[in-house]
């Protein structure tokens, strides 16, 4: 293969929709490889860490954040255009993100509740991720994402391979650092063993039960677990709380959240929607 | 070797001719000598079309020596060959299976020795000899069978290149 | 220690009721013969002089809400009046409030976490240039002692024994792990309600495998010694000899354990029974319940897979290996580049524990099981494996034939280099290295074999050595990934990593004296084509040989001119088909099936080689068996994912069988159900 001092140096842009700046605050965690990384990618755009920006086209763009008004929804069409590889970067890109809960109640009641003068608030009614609005080349995972797994991909890409991310459940991650099982022997309500691994099981490791921040996994059977914390004593609004976070808007979560009655605290709309996930669909 | 002209052929020979085919070694013995009576030989020139897609099809043919091929076309793509029938097999089933038309070109890609009948022959004969058409049928249904499932294996391209790019974008 | 060549409990079938059997026989020592007594006051004398010979203590301890396996540095650390409350999918501690160390049943971590540790470095690859180097790593594990051992965590170490050093290859990782570390056994003289190891054969009381084994009483603990370690440790203990009431006492607790767990799982006929069910509608829905989340194979002792990731540098200069414990029940670990051969968590299930109860015994003569029960107390959602092998009904099944393993040379880790020669593009995406500068012992590999083929940066692939020559191999090899993509855009002087040869081979002299058949399609022809080599170079002892070949279209047949070549001769039949015919080409068009399915030809007295996708093996071989081919004399090669290439790393098991060890070739008598069957 060629060798890499030959070749131009990859065009790096981050952007961000509705998000915290968390993940793309994760790329300067690789502090001991910025230099590296730097002597590859150019980052033509970059928020969090320099004012410089860019109208591309880019190599890879990386998306932070869910598609939340017009404009995101607008602007995400045309960076596709620009973008040779598009990722999209932790759980609001991915998957929605904790704003998406706001997808479950009436926008226009929520709107009212929260502003004075909603009229000036642009906002779309629901918090989408953004593979539901262009073509996705790959996702990262996580609130906030691994800086590992990005590393991964930014090698991967520089080398010209396929990233090595396990698919994977959390517990894994957990059994492997020899972690003992926050559900089994503490009754923890735990997502891991329906979530993507990534995070290094950071959370059992403190004795919480995982909260599903890298979203579902290859074949979650999301729906067998709840009915295993239903069946421990827990109320319906407690299981459907638990999968109604920050990943909650994700296809296998979103099922389980419908089929327990709905994330607590919801405002309706005027007219309910359809039995979409009622009581029969939790299997 | 040297083989007679078609017009050479006596019963006798159209008989033998058939029942050493593929086709015809599934057949009964009354059934050959019945359809051994309306069988002609013919040969083929590259080129020679034995069915035609869509139209009436005339003929039923059993190949002797050489091969056909079965071709349709696609617009903008030409011509595709689907499959060839090798010496043996049968080609214009669809002479005696309503509604008569070719599903297909059958064209001889090499010279071709073909035993032909004549589509609408057999018809009056199937439908006057229920004990030659319990002889025929089956045999027809295992070679469109057949077809049915090498066109299937066909259709799973097992040979193609895996587009792992595309299967492995979603979730690395 | 030195490892116990004999096995610790009963080989299958385990006889039913066998659970306390008699005890080795005492090992005289400075202190006489035992069995001894040690008073609970002097157990921390055991831990110190463990301590003293510069061994880590691995023992019992109190974390996060579990008693699990932690370093002893005193005996004040063991769990002293703690016990367990364990049913499926739960766990809990219990305050007894006495003072015995040992009163629970088995908690989440084995000594498997030490043997065979959830991660090891495996080597460091390195590019300079042309050239490449594969420095495996250092193996030095630490002097263990583990305290507390069970009678089925023994049996499980018997059988990890079996699996990494049973042969014909070794882990040297787990060897040098194994024989660092003294275990002290502790018999068990209370269960949980998860535990089985009755029905295994497997305890509750230790029969062998440890230096030294415990029973404890309530004033303290009655000592035998298993191995002249264990006799030299007591030598060094204030003990005395045990009394008749202690002996009788410890012999009572350990006996009322195995009545208090009965037989819930009757293993005889199980292997049978339960290969007879691979179609059953019950792991579907095992399935609705299972959250295919490996736990019950992390926690279970004797589960030995592994995958190895690489992380590199920025330039995939310098990349380092690991091994990573890995499951059957995650998604990558059976995909090979066209998909996962168990996507679904049904057949991910089925693998798992047909592996344990029936294909295990097949590769290793004993059951995967002992018996411990962690995988019904650590499952989420609380699946137990008693219920659900009672719930499979018991008909018997056909079992394939014995494996037959072929040895040749590999050390996991650790890759020759060898040069490329010549690069050859056959079609679009298929290209053929020639090799040199290879290990003799390629050279002298079989037609059929494969070898593991490494550029730092990139997972090592599995390619078949599509030629044997004088001096050189040819690797033909398809573009189907990165990995493959980027070994086949390498040029002439470059280097590349191999191990091998590896795998079973073509039975060439079988072959001798009658016809052969040789089917394949695609790269399928690349294992085939040394074969045909062969064939050709001792033309005269083989009767008639035929080759039918199958490609997608005409551009992507291999070696075309020597297709022509082979053919001119005169003494090899060769017909070629494609799937999609081209305006130039005037041979057959169709499924390869139709060169010979209205031949006249009847396979009497012929062999077949077949090699292509699964798929196309599964028509073709229908066909073959309608031509007279018996299933013994129908070879295939299997392709599934691998990863290490000896049988040590699980990802390409099919039924009882590593494909990478036991195959790729197989005759299709060895595979019975396996061949064809979805989710395998």
């Amino acid at each position: 293969m060629a060798t890499v001092a030959a070749r131009p140096r990859l065009r790096v842009g981050i952007v961000k929709m509705a998000s915290c700046d968390g993940c793309q605050l994760t790329l300067l965690d690789l502090e001991d490889e910025l230099l590296a990384i730097a002597e590859r990618f150019e980052l033509v755009e970059f928020p969090e860490a320099s004012s410089a920006r860019s109208a591309g086209p880019y190599d890879v763009l990386l998306v932070e954040g869910a598609v939340s008004t017009p404009d995101q929804a607008a602007d995400i069409l045309e960076l596709r255009r620009k973008a040779k590889l598009l990722v999209s970067v932790g759980a609001c890109a991915s998957y929605g993100g904790i704003q998406a809960l706001r997808n479950w109640s009436d926008h226009d009641a929520i709107r009212a509740a929260v502003y004075a003068h909603p009229e000036y608030v642009e906002s779309l009614n629901a918090a989408t991720p953004v593979s539901e609005h262009v073509k996705v080349d790959a996702e990262l995972h996580g609130c906030p994402i691994s800086p590992d797994q990005l590393r991964e991909v930014l090698v991967s890409v520089a080398v010209g391979r396929r990233p090595q991310i396990r698919e994977e459940a959390v517990c894994l991650e957990c059994k492997r650092r020899g972690t003992v099982c926050v559900m089994v022997a503490e009754g923890i309500p735990c997502l891991g063993p329906v979530t993507q691994s990534g995070c290094g099981a950071l959370c059992p490791s403190f004795r919480r039960g995982c909260f599903g921040c890298f979203g579902p996994r290859e074949q979650a059977n999301a729906t067998s677990l709840a009915r295993t914390l239903a069946a421990d004593g827990r109320e319906d609004p407690d299981v459907a709380r638990l999968f109604a976070g920050f990943t909650g808007w994700s296809g296998p979560f979103r099922a389980v959240v419908a089929a327990y009655g709905g994330p607590p605290g919801v405002i309706p709309y005027a007219v309910p929607e359809s039995a979409e996930g009622g009581r029969d669909g939790r299997g | 070797m040297t083989l007679p002209a078609p017009s050479e052929f006596a019963g006798a020979d159209l008989a033998l001719a058939l029942s050493g085919s593929w086709f015809g070694a599934g057949l009964t013995p009354e059934a050959v000598t019945r359809l051994a009576a309306i069988a002609e030989v013919r040969d083929l020139v590259p080129g020679d079309v034995v069915v035609a897609e869509g139209q009436v099809a005339e003929t039923l043919g059993i190949v002797l020596s050489g091969r056909i091929a079965l071709r349709m076309l696609v617009p903008e793509r030409g011509t595709v060959t689907i499959l060839t029938v090798e010496p043996g097999d049968v080609v214009g089933w669809s002479a005696v299976v309503a509604p008569y038309r070719g599903t297909d070109d059958a064209v001889a890609i090499e010279p071709v020795r073909l035993l032909t009948f004549s589509g609408e022959r057999l018809r009056l004969l199937l439908r006057a000899d229920p004990l030659l058409a319990a002889s025929l049928y089956p045999r027809l249904l295992q070679s469109v069978g057949r077809r049915l499932a090498a066109t299937r294996m066909q259709l799973l391209d097992l040979f193609a290149r895996e587009e792992w790019v595309r299967s492995e974008t979603k979730q690395w | 220690m030195v490892i116990d060549e004999r096995l610790p409990y009963a080989p299958y079938p385990a006889p039913a009721g066998t659970a306390v059997a008699a005890p080795p026989a005492p090992i005289a020592s400075g202190g006489g013969v035992g069995p001894w007594f040690l008073a609970r006051a002097n157990l921390g004398v055991l831990i110190d002089l463990l301590r003293e010979d510069g061994r880590t203590v691995i023992g019992p301890a109190v974390v996060d809400g579990a008693v699990t396996l932690a370093e002893v540095r005193s005996v004040d650390e063991l769990p002293a009046g703690v016990g367990d409350e364990q049913v499926p999918g739960r766990y809990r501690l219990v305050q007894r409030g006495d003072r015995r160390v040992f009163d629970f049943a088995v908690g989440p971590t084995s000594p498997k976490r030490w043997t065979f540790p959830p991660v090891v470095p495996l080597n460091v690859g390195r590019r300079d240039g042309r050239a490449v180097s594969f420095e495996p790593s250092p193996i030095d594990p630490p002097r263990l002692a583990f305290l507390g051992v069970r009678a089925c965590e023994l049996a499980a170490l018997g059988i990890q024994d079996r699996v990494f050093l049973g042969g014909p290859y070794t882990d040297e990782d787990y060897h040098a792990r194994r024989r660092n570390a003294l275990v002290v056994a502790v018999n068990c003289t209370t269960a949980a309600s998860t535990c089985f190891c009755t029905s295994m054969g497997t305890g509750p009381e230790a029969r062998g495998g440890y230096d030294l084994v415990l029973t404890e009483l309530d004033e303290g603990f009655v000592i035998r010694a298993g191995s002249p370690d264990g006799a030299d440790l007591v030598a060094r203990m204030p003990v005395r000899g045990a009394d008749a009431g202690q002996m009788l006492r410890a012999a009572e607790s350990v006996g009322k354990v195995a009545a208090m767990m009965g037989d819930p799982v009757p293993t005889a006929g199980l292997h049978d029974r339960l290969l007879a069910q691979f179609d059953s509608q019950h792991w579907s829905r095992i399935a609705e319940r299972c959250l295919s989340c490996a736990n019950c194979t992390m926690v279970c002792p004797t589960c030995f897979c592994s995958s190895v990731t690489q992380r590199s540098d920025l330039d995939g200069d310098v990349s380092t290996s690991e091994r990573v414990w890995d499951f059957c029940f995650t998604a990558g670990f059976a995909k090979v580049a066209g998909g996962s051969f168990r996507s679904r968590p049904r057949d991910r299930y089925r693998q798992w524990l047909t592996h344990k109860f029936a294909t295990w015994v097949d590769q290793f003569g004993t059951f995967g099981c002992v018996g411990c029960g962690r995988c019904i107390a650590w499952c989420p959602v609380g699946i137990d494996i008693r219920a659900e092998l009672l719930s499979i009904a018991p008909p018997l099944g056909a079992r394939p034939e014995p494996v037959r393993p072929k040895p040749v040379a590999a050390t996991p880790g650790f890759y020759a280099t060898a040069r490329i020669v010549s690069v050859r593009p056959e079609t679009a995406d298929v290209t053929t290295l020639t090799i040199g500068d290879v290990d003799p012992a390629f050279l002298a590999g079989e037609f059929g074999q494969f070898a593991m083929v490494a550029v730092p940066a990139f997972p090592p692939v599995p390619i078949s050595i599509s030629r044997f020559g004088r001096d050189t191999i040819d690797l033909t090899i398809r573009a189907a990934g990165p990995a493959t993509a980027a070994i086949i855009g390498l040029g002439p002087r470059d280097e590349i990593g191999v191990r091998g040869p590896l795998g079973t081979s073509w039975p060439i002299e079988r072959a001798m004296g009658h016809d052969v058949v040789i089917v394949t399609g695609g790269i399928g022809l690349a294992p085939l084509r040394p074969l045909l080599d062969g064939i050709i170079a001792r033309r005269d002892r083989f009767e008639t040989v035929r080759l039918f070949y199958g490609a997608r279209t005409p551009a992507d047949q291999l070696y075309r001119e020597e297709l022509r070549a082979w053919a001119a001769r005169g003494d090899v039949e060769v017909e070629l088909i494609v799937d999609r015919g081209t305006p130039d080409w005037t041979g057959p068009v169709g499924v390869v099936t139709h060169l010979f399915d209205q031949a006249t030809w009847d396979g009497e007295h012929a062999l077949a080689f077949v090699c292509g996708p699964e798929r196309m093996m599964e028509a073709t071989v229908e066909t073959l068996e309608s031509r007279g081919l018996p299933p013994d004399r129908i070879f295939v090669t299997l392709e599934r994912h691998m990863e290490c290439g000896i049988g040590l790393c699980g990802h390409c098991q099919t039924g009882g069988l590593f494909v990478c060890r036991d195959g790729p070739v197989f005759a299709l008598s060895q595979l019975g159900g396996i061949f064809g069957r979805e989710g395998m």
